[in-house]
């Protein structure tokens, strides 16, 4: 192995399940998010050249909503349907709740579905802001820039989308009692 | 109509606002009802996301099509046009585009004690390097470093707070074999290394590769938690662990 795929296995590739989660949430389909994780490790090989600073984690996730977003774009051109921002629950649902678990008939996994249908039906600009500040931990400078808008405009999204997320939350456990604590 | 503080109240939350301004804001949210409710809705709203939302790691077949991918990349197809193209050729562009290499990379590694760390931690995200010994009591696990690790850490679960001891390990490291424990916070791996204090100061923390380090000494043990997790996240741990440490040894 030459020293540029070995630099690029330890500074960059520790960040895969980082990547791989992100784009999750940005695609909601795991089918999706493999081809834009691929897509988004390989463009950061290409473009590893012009990785400057310690913040690795933010430039590939920066490339991942790039490809994202490219793949999107690609997508309506294809004439596809467009993925609504906003749609019912029982598509968020079909959406999202893929993978079997075993675990299926706990109430843990409840919340967790109740959880991941209201947050995969919150439009992309909230989705994205509430997963790198609540799951991938980061701060407002670094979220500023994965997203490409100022900090101010992080802060605005943060906050509706915490708000939006709380509403529907309750909205849930009014229809659901067990579904909220 | 909400209370003019409220964006503050949030930066504050996360960890934004600086001391000066965190102090204000704390007795402003102590006097304003509307600025409590909204600290206690975005504190069950965090805990909701950290522990209900489904977390996934990339799967297998997924990071085995990266590989390949990367491995099909060979490097004439990445090697960019440098602007000295025809200039130098052969030995002298390759001894430049290694300098260049190293020049890039060197700002970041100067202190091997870093590299040394964020490596190991980087090591114990592979599978079956993260835990020698698995378990969430610390009865288990402070005995079994005295048999593997050169020091005895102050070992403690903080589940309620988020940090779900997971076990231990021992990694050789700075001459000594040293006790790590590792704590699961979220979708994260915090790895908290300790070895004994030599004369060396205690390093400033810093981030490495896109993880944060903290450091901090108690008694004759000096740690180092390592995690992508936020600086304000990885900082209440090592809060939690220096009050220990403080009890352990007043």
């Amino acid at each position: 192995m030459d020293d540029r795929h070995h630099r690029f296995e330890v500074l960059v590739l520790p960040h895969l399940d980082a990547a791989y989660r992100f784009a999750r949430w940005l695609s909601r389909s795991p089918y999706d998010a493999d081809d834009v994780v691929q897509e988004a490790i390989l463009r950061a090989f290409r473009g590893f050249d012009a990785l400057r600073g310690s913040d690795v984690k933010a430039w590939l996730l920066t490339i991942v909503r790039n490809c994202h977003l490219t793949a999107v774009r690609q997508q309506q051109r294809r004439a596809f349907v467009p993925l609504p921002e906003e749609h019912d629950a029982d598509d968020g649902h079909a959406l999202i709740a893929t993978t079997p678990d075993p675990e299926s008939t706990s109430m843990r996994r409840d919340e967790q579905r109740t959880l991941d249908r209201l947050m995969s039906a919150l439009p992309e600009e909230h989705r994205e802001v509430l997963v790198l500040r609540e799951i991938e931990e980061m701060d407002y400078r670094e979220i500023a820039a994965v997203t490409n808008v100022p900090i101010g405009t992080v802060m605005s999204r943060l906050a509706r989308a915490r708000t939006a997320l709380k509403a529907r939350w309750l909205q849930e456990a009014g229809r659901e009692p067990h579904a909220v604590r | 109509m909400p209370c003019a503080e409220s964006m503050r109240v949030q930066a504050y939350f996360d960890g934004e606002a600086d001391a000066s301004s965190a102090a204000d804001l704390e007795r402003h949210i102590e006097n304003c009802a509307e600025c409590t409710a909204l600290l206690d809705d975005l504190k069950k709203l965090r805990a909701a996301l950290r522990q209900e939302l489904t977390y996934e790691t990339a799967p297998a077949a997924l990071r085995a099509r990266v590989m390949r991918a990367l491995d099909a990349q060979r490097p004439t197809k990445w090697r960019p046009q440098p602007f000295w193209k025809g200039a130098f050729s052969g030995m002298a562009g390759t001894a430049i585009a290694a300098g260049i290499a190293f020049f890039l990379l060197a700002p970041q590694l100067t202190n091997p004690l870093l590299e040394d760390l964020v490596t190991a931690h980087v090591r114990s995200l592979m599978p079956d390097h993260l835990i020698d010994v698995v378990s969430t009591d610390k009865h288990t696990v402070k005995p079994w470093f005295a048999g593997h690790a050169d020091v005895s850490p102050v070992v403690a679960d903080f589940a309620e707070q988020g940090y779900r001891l997971i076990g231990g390990r021992a990694d050789y490291f700075d001459h000594q074999r040293a006790a790590v424990i590792v704590y699961q916070h979220g979708s994260h791996v915090i790895n908290v290394f300790s070895w004994a204090a030599t004369k060396d100061s205690v390093p400033r923390d810093t981030t490495r590769n896109g993880y944060h380090m903290a450091f901090w000494r108690t008694g004759d043990l000096v740690y180092c938690a390592v995690s992508d997790t936020g600086w304000d996240e990885l900082r209440r741990l090592v809060r939690l662990l220096q009050d220990l440490g403080a009890h352990d040894n007043p």
